[in-house]
């Protein structure tokens, strides 16, 4: 059978990169990058160098102190067991504060420490972010990453932040952990009328599936031409060879429009950005500008009705009276 | 090679989670229009196993009304006075099958003095009696015809299998941290999921308001939490339990809320709910004086009932069958102590 | 003629699966081929049944029409047509269209000397429509089990078919799946944002080159995958996401019938920790 550009069969192993080099104002880089076999199967098989500077650290240091804070409630609330700790590990969690607390300051066990988490989450992101910036702008790079994460962020802020406060309270925020998050999302769809009508929930999720619907093209078609070193993107592009005719020409053959080695890019850019950011605008929605997204609808035309197949059903609490 | 790439680790994972599962083929029934996905899922080998439990043990034979009635040959017989003496003696009989098979007369009666209160047992029965009677004259709207005995809950048990009491303080490993709020950890009464863990005592025995949803499409003063709509879900997972059916057995959830286009089980299941707070203010939570230590629960309350104590695991208890019309002395009559009215959501 | 400036030279004949020449041409930017007509004619056939469906039902409003499956007291039997069996033909037409659809992807793939990556993963995202219409209804016995053809009535297929099992989110090939979409959607950003920030960097600068592509991510996260590495990364990640959803849909019902939070007794009644 043919090869087909899945898996490396033979990897070139040349001296290993240590970086380009940086500006003064840059830490030197850490660790002494080594070859993994079989990475270099898939990709790259070079694991470092990592470049650690005071960003970095107080990142990852917040990020620790949010983490054991939500480790250390969770091994509390099965009395220090660390049989239940594995055991219940998905079903354990912290938890915001009480509806009845506002947007106070509650105590410690109450909710504060789902506030002191998220504090210490939000400075990690925030020093992360900052990282990341800095880091494209000492290589010269554009800082396109950085504002994919500003996406992200922004729907992060919605859920734990902006949303509780316009409603007054943080017990609408989402709680830390696996299973009750899952809870979380479930109640805030049945406490809202179903979100599946929340037209910007519809949004993104057209583009979380349009973004896995591109990358497969994208990702396909690379790999198609991989024989015309397809992969060679940023030559492509400056200097267009017969692997991205032929990329833009399969798709204009197939559905009579193609994009270009670039701008295949901004078309993935923006269908991945779009998720989180039309996601968190939904979020934002609900419950302040919009109580009940399917009456929404039924109010906008929006809402299927279906044929009466069970005999009409009066709400019991409606009927005064009633021997109950 | 994309093939193998992708479908062995597909395989695998396909294969791992299979072994927790259940096997074709499976049982479906439709409750809705077609398309909307409202259909009942059924495992026949469970269900198998369900009809089975659900067998209704067989009635003592008939015994003539006429004669002398209990009250008058029976010294402190106080709720089935106006029984014939064979009536009687036919529902004591029956209970015995139904609540204390091998404990027999003794669990409830000193042999050697029948009519004595001694045994608290025989206290609670007669509360049970009365309890009874006033299920199936009082709520014809969750019980229809069909009414209850007391085998649907006890089922040849003293104590019914399904039954809950209030949930103690967390056994927290200290004051300042680690706070579950009443949830997040797998808990049996609500299926496993980690939603919050004792729905009952809010809205079977309290009447918190199980609906979380507003009236209108724009915010109009409804301040329901997501955090309730956790603990409303929490006891409609149990519900769903309980009756061995799922969520659209009495909802289109395309609107929870909306009461046009669901189906009329979920009129009957809001009676239930009434019901079940009734029953366990008026004639269950009062009997823990009455309870030794070891019949209650941690914090000191009674036993108390939730739809899985007469459902078992059934759409309707015993699916359906009804044991009133061989017990007529079961069907009433009524107490109208109700504590629930008709317009408390 | 709609031709791009290099396209002239790739217009050459051959690479057909079926027909030869027949019909190995182009309308404007299109390629026919023999699964061009045959696209053509199960898409024409299955939007008039759509159409035909919406005339025959109470809206125009693209919103609510909707065309619904049989009832499954059917079973795998055909419907009459106002009752379930327009639905059944439209899945056919649909099919039908997205095969031939998936071939003719291989004829142009073929022409231009590429690899078949890309009917490959249509094919993927084919078997996970074939698994909802098709495998999991044929499981239960019922046609009826398919989702209906309308804009909202299938999120309220979705929406029911999830609380069947009471709480879907427990389904542990459902987590799986989406935090493939999610990883998907999050490395789609990275790449995208990576080519574009080496292809645009700030005003002064010059074009970077793949080295500073990979110095940003080991410099990051201590690793970068590579031009090559992150195609292929993308491609497995969107495509197992859309496997494990085919997964997580097709065990619900035939392998499962209770609420998903159930299925993890098996974790919690471990006789290590029991």
């Amino acid at each position: 059978m043919q090869y087909q550009n899945i898996f490396t069969t033979v990897q070139a192993v040349g001296p290993v990169h240590h970086g380009i080099e940086l500006g003064h104002g840059n830490s030197p880089r850490t660790g002494e990058p080594l070859i993994q076999y079989w990475l270099g199967r898939i990709g790259n098989a070079q694991l470092g160098p990592i470049y650690l500077g005071g960003l970095g650290i107080a990142s990852i240091m917040c990020f620790v102190i949010a983490f054991v804070t939500i480790g250390m409630n969770m091994l509390a609330s099965v009395n220090w067991d660390p049989i239940q700790f594995v055991r219940q590990l998905f079903w354990l969690a912290l938890e915001p504060p009480a509806p009845g607390y506002g947007l106070s300051l509650p105590p410690m066990n109450q909710g504060g420490w789902w506030l002191f988490t998220g504090f210490f989450l939000t400075a990690s992101l925030f020093l992360w972010w900052a990282r990341m910036y800095r880091r494209a702008r000492e290589l010269g790079l554009g800082t396109h990453i950085p504002w994919a994460f500003a996406a992200a962020i922004w729907l992060y802020l919605v859920l734990g932040l902006f949303r509780p406060i316009l409603m007054g309270s943080w017990g609408e925020a989402v709680p830390f952990g696996i299973f009750p998050h899952l809870d979380w999302t479930a109640a805030f769809s049945l406490r809202y009328g179903n979100l599946f009508y929340n037209p910007f929930h519809a949004l993104s999720i057209a583009f979380l599936y349009g973004a896995t619907l591109l990358f497969a093209m994208h990702g396909a078609t690379i790999l198609a031409v991989g024989r015309y070193g397809g992969e060679r993107e940023i030559e492509q592009i400056i200097d267009r060879g017969t692997a991205s005719e032929r990329a833009a020409l399969f798709w204009r053959w197939t559905m009579g429009f193609n994009a270009t080695m670039e701008s295949i890019h901004r078309w993935a850019w923006w269908f991945a950005v779009l998720c989180p950011l039309v996601g968190g605008i939904g979020i934002l929605l609900t419950g302040t500008v919009v109580d009940n997204w399917y009456l929404w609808a039924v109010k906008h035309g929006v809402a299927p009705p279906y044929p009466t197949v069970f005999p009409e059903v009066i709400d019991p609490a409606t009927l005064t009276g009633a021997k109950p | 090679m994309k093939i193998s790439n992708l479908l062995l680790p597909a395989f695998l994972g396909a294969l791992f989670l299979l072994t927790g599962c259940e096997r074709p083929p499976t049982d479906t029934v439709q409750h809705g229009f077609r398309g909307t996905g409202m259909v009942q899922v059924y495992n026949p080998r469970l269900l198998a196993i369900k009809t089975e439990e659900n067998e209704v043990p067989a009635s003592l034979p008939a015994v003539p009304t006429d004669g002398p009635k209990a009250g008058q040959v029976y010294k402190n017989v106080k709720v089935l006075g106006n029984l014939s003496v064979n009536e009687f003696t036919r529902l004591m009989l029956s209970m015995t099958t139904w609540v204390a098979p091998n404990e027999g007369c003794a669990y409830c009666h000193n042999l050697a003095n029948l009519a004595e209160d001694t045994k608290y047992t025989k206290v609670v029965a007669r509360r049970m009696i009365e309890m009874t009677r006033h299920i199936n004259a009082d709520w014809k709207t969750h019980v229809a015809e069909t009414g209850v005995t007391c085998y649907t809950c006890h089922r040849g048990n003293p104590v019914p299998n399904y039954v809950w009491f209030k949930e103690p303080e967390q056994d927290k490993g200290a004051d300042f941290i680690g706070d579950r709020a009443g949830q997040n950890l797998a808990a049996t009464s609500v299926g496993l999921s980690s939603l919050p863990s004792d729905p009952f005592t809010p809205f079977l025995l309290g009447e918190l308001d199980i609906r979380v949803n507003g009236s209108t499409a724009l915010p109009s003063g409804n301040r329901h939490s997501i955090k309730q709509a956790e603990w409303t879900y929490g006891l409609m997972t149990h519900m769903s339990s309980s009756l061995g059916v799922n969520c659209t057995y009495c909802h289109n959830t395309q609107s929870f809320s909306s009461w046009k286009g669901s189906p009329p089980q979920r009129a009957t299941a809001w009676h239930g709910i009434r019901m079940a707070r009734d029953l366990n203010t008026a004639y269950l939570e009062p009997l823990a004086p009455v309870f030794p230590q070891h019949r209650l629960g941690e914090l000191g309350d009674a036993a108390k009932a939730n739809c899985a104590t007469c459902h078992q695991g059934a759409y309707k208890p015993l699916n359906g069958q009804s044991m009133l019309k061989d017990h007529p002395q079961l069907a009433g009559p009524g107490v109208q102590t109700q504590v629930a009215s008709a317009n408390k959501k | 003629m709609a031709m791009l400036s290099f396209e002239k030279k790739y217009r050459v004949r051959g690479g057909t699966l079926v027909g030869g020449d027949l019909f190995d041409f182009w309308v404007g930017p299109f390629f026919v081929g023999f699964f061009g007509v045959t696209t053509i004619f199960f898409s024409f056939l299955g939007t008039a049944l759509i159409l035909w469906g919406a005339s025959q039902g109470p809206t125009w409003n693209v919103w609510q029409i909707s065309i619904a499956p049989p009832d499954l007291s059917y079973g795998l039997r055909m419907a009459p047509l106002l009752e379930g069996g327009l639905w059944q033909l439209i899945t056919v037409c649909a099919l039908g269209a997205f095969v031939s659809w998936m071939m003719r992807e291989i004829e142009i793939c073929r022409k231009l000397g590429m690899g078949y990556h890309v009917p490959f993963a249509f094919g993927v995202a084919i078997f996970a429509y074939f698994t909802l219409v098709v495998i999991r209804p044929v499981l239960l016995g019922a046609w009826g089990h398919g989702f209906p053809y309308g804009i909202f009535s299938h999120l309220d297929w979705v929406s029911n078919v999830g609380y069947q099992y009471l709480h879907f989110h427990y389904n542990p090939a459902h987590m799986i799946a989406v935090s493939f979409f999610f990883a998907t959607v999050f490395a789609l950003s990275l790449h995208g944002g990576l080519v574009l920030s080496a292809t645009n960097p700030p005003a002064g600068e010059v074009v970077k080159t793949p080295e500073h592509e990979d110095t940003f991510f080991r410099d990051s996260i201590g690793y970068s995958i590579g031009t090559l590495g992150i195609h292929r990364l993308g491609l497995f990640l969107a495509l197992a996401a859309v496997l494990f959803s085919a997964l997580c849909i097709v065990i619900s019902g035939p392998f499962w019938t209770r609420g998903w939070p159930e299925w993890w007794g098996w974790w919690l009644n471990m006789p290590i920790w029991k």
